[in-house]
């Protein structure tokens, strides 16, 4: 505080300005003082969007789990017996066995290879001395712009069995007959894990050109200088830098895949017999389309919220170090 | 670049949350109850070129007595109308509700059985229910009452290429009042000749086994609702039947509805088996006009009870609880469940098909169809509509159906028919608890 | 000469990822041109229906309505979604205790339940209030995301808190030093958040399909969905509705790639 005092009224006495605010009278500091006003200010910045998610999220939230403690059809619900019985029975449930396996199929194979790409990309892109930047930038990106229901749609029709893959893998040769992408439950699987690269991998490497373009270029340079080669620069001066938006693209990522339900429902409606079906794609299934059990489907969003904060607690306590 | 920016932002601030309200007074008007004028209903329904076409058609009819009469016709894709009937009925917001909405037969025993309180019944009202196949009404009746005016028909045909079927040396007659053995010999000999199959399904769609076990007058439900998949020899028949076509490659299975409709539209194959409705998409293919005939299905011969009639889909006009039920019902009974002119004026267009038994006896339906050879097919299919035996859906229908379909795709695949329709029905009991 | 060949794999890849990543929307352009049948053909070239498909879509769909009322949600929630998460996100980072980090941890939850299972909640809350059916209930459970506060906070841990001392003791109150300081630097941010939000906004289907109950006012994804859920679907009509729907998306991003660029001269040194 002491310092705080000289600086202002050396800076009082340069710029002849009215003394400041927090005045003491005494000894006393007022309540308000600087560093407190500074606190609630910023408790204050926060409160809008708090308080929303309070509204949208967590009020629905705690409802949503009281719901999955009640079992029943329809609007007859009442408490279940044990309290606890649909997530029993969720243990016993086959289906959700399957999509709980469809889905960490997507994360596992899907996440990694799509960061490592945007990352790639973003780098490439962020090179001054990369031609035609804006060319490749837009094509990247481009997907994004595309809804998840049409560009699956889209996707459907290309992989059709008399569609376009197939045709073209034909002509080349590098097939003998068709290949039933959607039909067997490994090529369909392969066919949204292709889809979700599509459609997410530019949208990651947007977060990534923001971030390599506010990190600091003369660290680069200074690299460069020393005698580094472009992959070791990258990997031991930018990644580093990189290390909070990647954590935040992983979380994003790994919260997005697990709680994936466009394409399981529009590219391959679930795949062969639930082979390709996500687990909020059977939420909505049990909720809307089968006879409405929506104890059972909270008790589901629970299990994901449950896997998500887990694998992001992971994540964040790993590789997220306030330096 | 920068001012520009600047203003821009300022005025979409100030312009956007203005039109987000402005926009928002005239869109919620809240439900559409009683309060709405005196003489105004609204109408949910899907598709354009069928189902509110034929409401705009009707609200035609009904005008000629009742002049001040609208309808406020509102258009929702069937997936979407079950969310938000859900919605409603889970979040107890009845206002929201339509006087009228359209519903899938098939789903209407589920939403009968848990939302009861989204209906208003038909007791009061004068509609005759004896003027529709009886197994039509029965989808839309619970515990002996009405819920339902039936409306688009889901009456099965066996549509067929004539010229593929000449080139083989058939005709339509041959594939008429036939049973399955029959269709199975001709269909390879039709395959061998021309190269091509005569049918085309979504694999692991139950579609065709349920018109089949349909046709032999079973159900994947006993009428306690506890379900029949084992044990269930007209499903086991069914299955047998569906799995020699696809090996003999008369029947070739597809992944996806789109690829379903190319199969017709491209002329891979030589027909299909569908409900009536298939027809408005097989005539996009304009340059296959006049080579197409329909006549009924084969039958299950081994299984007692069969017949060579079925239903595939077909929907029911519903009233909602908070509608105004005397308008409504006499809106109904005027036109769905008593007018021919309403039913002559939507056939041409639409080919939208009568359940109602009195509307086949007019003129407009007994007129031969160009695409279809000259054949008058509506007045065909209005014949076999009474002749469909009742198919008991029971609220855990889809259910049913998916764990039937899982298991037709195991039993493509090489499982044992009884394991796999073991472990369905177990399924079903576990969807069940 | 060297120089060169070093950098052909970077060119390569990108070009492979660029030439996969265009190729589905070259198809979906493509088909709108196209009739149904030929769509369903996978034809690869232009056809001559596009006239026919504009004129079927616009008569049978209220296409300007729905194009306007996405647009109106899209930047409705955008503007509001950047103010209120840039300012949370700014205020967790430069203003940050335990206590904050805690808040956050907390409201990362809540980004973590899948939608489905909040919305029969949600549209209750809504209902209660007599707002269903209003494009305000479509906008305001979308405008506070934790993943965008998040992302600013990531964000301002790259801004060097002594410019801010510097601004205190230059008498700045914080509000000028976020509106003043913080918002102009932080541009790159900015743009990316506002594509994002915008894309996210526009492409959201769920729930204004639930909350606009009585469909009199539609968006794009719901009105693309209605052409889909006819007995008869006209392919040609589906693709050009579906081109239509993400023209504008792809229009924003164009846009503020410019400010991408111009975030780069601006930054922070």
């Amino acid at each position: 505080m002491a310092s705080d005092v000289k600086t202002r009224t050396k800076t009082a006495s340069r710029r002849n300005q009215p003394p400041p605010l927090n005045n003491y009278i005494g000894d006393r500091k007022p309540w308000l003082s600087n560093t407190r006003r500074r606190s609630l200010t910023g408790w204050g910045f926060l409160l809008p969007a708090a308080l929303l998610i309070l509204f949208m999220s967590f009020i629905p939230m705690a409802q949503a789990f009281v719901l999955s403690l009640q079992t029943g059809r329809g609007t007859r619900l009442e408490f279940a017996d044990p309290l606890w019985y649909n997530y029993e029975r969720l243990l016993n449930d086959d289906v959700f066995r399957l999509t709980l396996t469809n889905t960490f199929i997507y994360l596992i194979i899907q996440v990694p290879i799509m960061l490592a790409l945007a990352l790639v990309l973003a780098n490439l892109l962020n090179n001054p001395k990369l031609r035609f930047k804006a060319v490749w930038r837009t094509a990247i990106f481009l997907p994004c712009a595309v809804s998840l229901v049409s560009y699956s749609l889209v996707f459907r029709t290309l992989f059709a069995n008399d569609g376009f893959v197939n045709d073209m893998l034909m002509s080349i040769g590098a097939i003998g007959g068709p290949i039933n992408w959607l039909g067997q439950p490994e090529t369909a699987r392969f066919v949204i894990i292709l889809g979700l690269l599509w459609r997410w991998t530019g949208y990651n490497m947007v977060f990534y050109l923001a971030a390599l373009q506010n990190i600091d270029q003369s660290s680069i340079e200074a690299a460069r200088m020393d005698g580094a080669n472009a992959f070791q620069t990258f990997w031991y001066v930018t990644v580093p830098q990189l290390k909070p938006m990647i954590v935040l693209t992983a979380i994003l990522s790994i919260n997005g895949t697990l709680q994936m339900f466009d394409e399981s429902w529009a590219l391959t409606q679930g795949g062969p017999a639930h082979q390709t079906m996500s687990m909020a794609h059977y939420l909505y299934e049990v909720s809307f389309q089968k006879n409405p059990n929506f104890g059972y489907a909270a008790a589901i969003s629970y299990v994901i919220l449950m896997l998500v904060a887990i694998l992001s607690f992971i994540q964040m306590k790993v590789g997220d170090k306030r330096d | 670049m920068k001012r520009f920016t600047k203003l821009t932002a300022g005025a979409l601030v100030l312009a956007v949350p203005l039109a987000l309200t402005l926009t928002s007074c005239s869109g919620s008007g809240g439900g559409s109850g009683e309060g709405d004028g005196d003489e105004t209903l609204t109408v949910w329904t899907w598709d354009p070129a069928f189902n509110i076409y034929a409401m705009e058609e009707a609200e035609k009819v009904y005008q000629e007595d009742h002049p001040d009469f609208t309808l406020d016709i509102v258009e929702v894709p069937w997936d979407d109308l079950q969310t938000k009937l859900t919605t409603i009925a889970q979040s107890q917001a009845f206002d929201e509700l339509p006087d009228i909405f359209l519903m899938q037969n098939n789903a209407f025993q589920k939403n009968g059985i848990n939302y009861p309180d989204l209906f208003s019944d038909f007791s009061d009202s004068d509609i005759d229910f004896s003027e529709f196949p009886q197994s039509v009404v029965d989808y839309s009746t619970i515990d002996d009452v009405n819920y339902g005016v039936p409306f688009d028909a889901g009456t099965a045909i066996t549509a067929l290429r004539t010229d593929v079927l000449e080139e083989a040396g058939y005709t339509v007659d041959d594939f008429t009042d036939i049973t399955w053995d029959e269709y199975l010999t001709i269909g390879k000999d039709v395959l061998a000749k021309t190269g091509q199959p005569l049918l085309s399904g979504q694999a692991g769609s139950a579609d065709i086994p349920m018109m089949m076990l349909q046709s032999a007058g079973a159900s994947l439900f006993d009428d306690e609702g506890n379900p029949t998949i084992v044990d269930n020899a007209a499903l086991e028949a069914a299955i047998d039947t569906y799995t020699q076509l696809v090996e003999a490659g008369v029947l070739v299975e597809v992944n996806s509805w789109d690829e379903y409709i190319g199969t017709l539209v491209n002329g891979t194959v030589g027909g299909t088996i569908n409900g009536v409705w298939i027809v408005g998409s097989i005539q996009t293919a304009e340059d296959q006009d006049g080579k197409w005939a329909v006549t009924n299905l084969p039958k299950l011969d081994t299984v007692s009870g069969a017949t060579n009639y079925s239903a595939n889909g077909g929907s029911s006009w519903a009233i909602s609880s908070t509608a105004d039920v005397d308008l409504a019902s006499d809106f109904l009974g005027a036109t769905f469940a008593g007018s021919t002119e309403l039913y002559d004026t939507i056939l041409p267009k639409a080919g939208a098909v009568a359940n109602w038994i009195p509307a086949g006896d007019s003129d407009v339906y007994n007129e031969p169809i160009a695409f279809f050879g000259g054949q008058p097919i509506f007045a065909d299919v209005v014949k076999f509509g009474p002749e469909v035996p009742s198919n008991n859906t029971g609220a855990y229908y889809y259910e049913a159906r998916d764990a039937v379909s899982t298991a037709m795709t195991q039993i493509m695949g090489g499982t044992d028919m009884t394991t796999a329709l073991e472990e369905a029905q177990a399924n079903v009991e576990f969807a069940m608890e | 000469m060297i120089n060169k060949l070093r950098s052909l794999p970077g060119y390569a890849l990108l070009a492979i990822w660029a030439l996969f990543s265009v190729f589905p929307l070259y198809f979906m352009a493509v088909s709108a041109t196209n009739t149904s049948k030929d769509v369903l053909s996978s034809r690869m070239l232009p056809g001559t229906a596009l006239f026919e498909n504009i004129a079927a879509l616009f008569s049978t769909q209220d296409v300007v309505g729905a194009m306007t009322n996405s647009f109106l949600i899209a930047v409705g929630t955008t503007i509001l979604a950047l103010t209120v998460c840039s300012i949370a996100g700014y205020g967790f980072e430069v203003y940050h205790s335990k206590g904050k980090d805690a808040v956050m941890a907390i409201l990362l939850l809540a980004m973590m339940i899948p939608f489905a299972a909040t919305m029969i909640p949600l549209f209750q809350l809504f209902a209660r209030v007599g707002m269903v059916n209003s494009l305000w209930a479509v906008v305001i459970p979308m405008i506070s995301t934790p993943f965008l506060i998040l992302l600013f906070r990531q964000a301002s841990r790259s801004f060097p808190h002594e410019i801010i001392e510097a601004a205190r003791i230059d008498g700045l109150s914080e509000l000028s030093i976020f509106a003043r300081i913080y918002v102009p630097t932080m541009k790159s941010t900015f743009a990316a958040a506002a594509v994002i939000t915008f894309m996210m906004a526009w492409n959201n289907f769920l729930w204004p399909k639930v909350i606009l109950v009585n469909n009199s006012v539609l968006t794009m994804p719901m009105l693309t969905a209605n052409i889909s859920a006819g007995y008869v679907t006209d392919y040609g009509v589906l693709m050009l509705a579906v081109l239509l729907s993400s023209l504008p998306t792809m229009i924003v991003f164009l846009l503020l790639q410019r400010q991408f660029a111009q975030g780069i001269t601006g930054a922070v040194k």
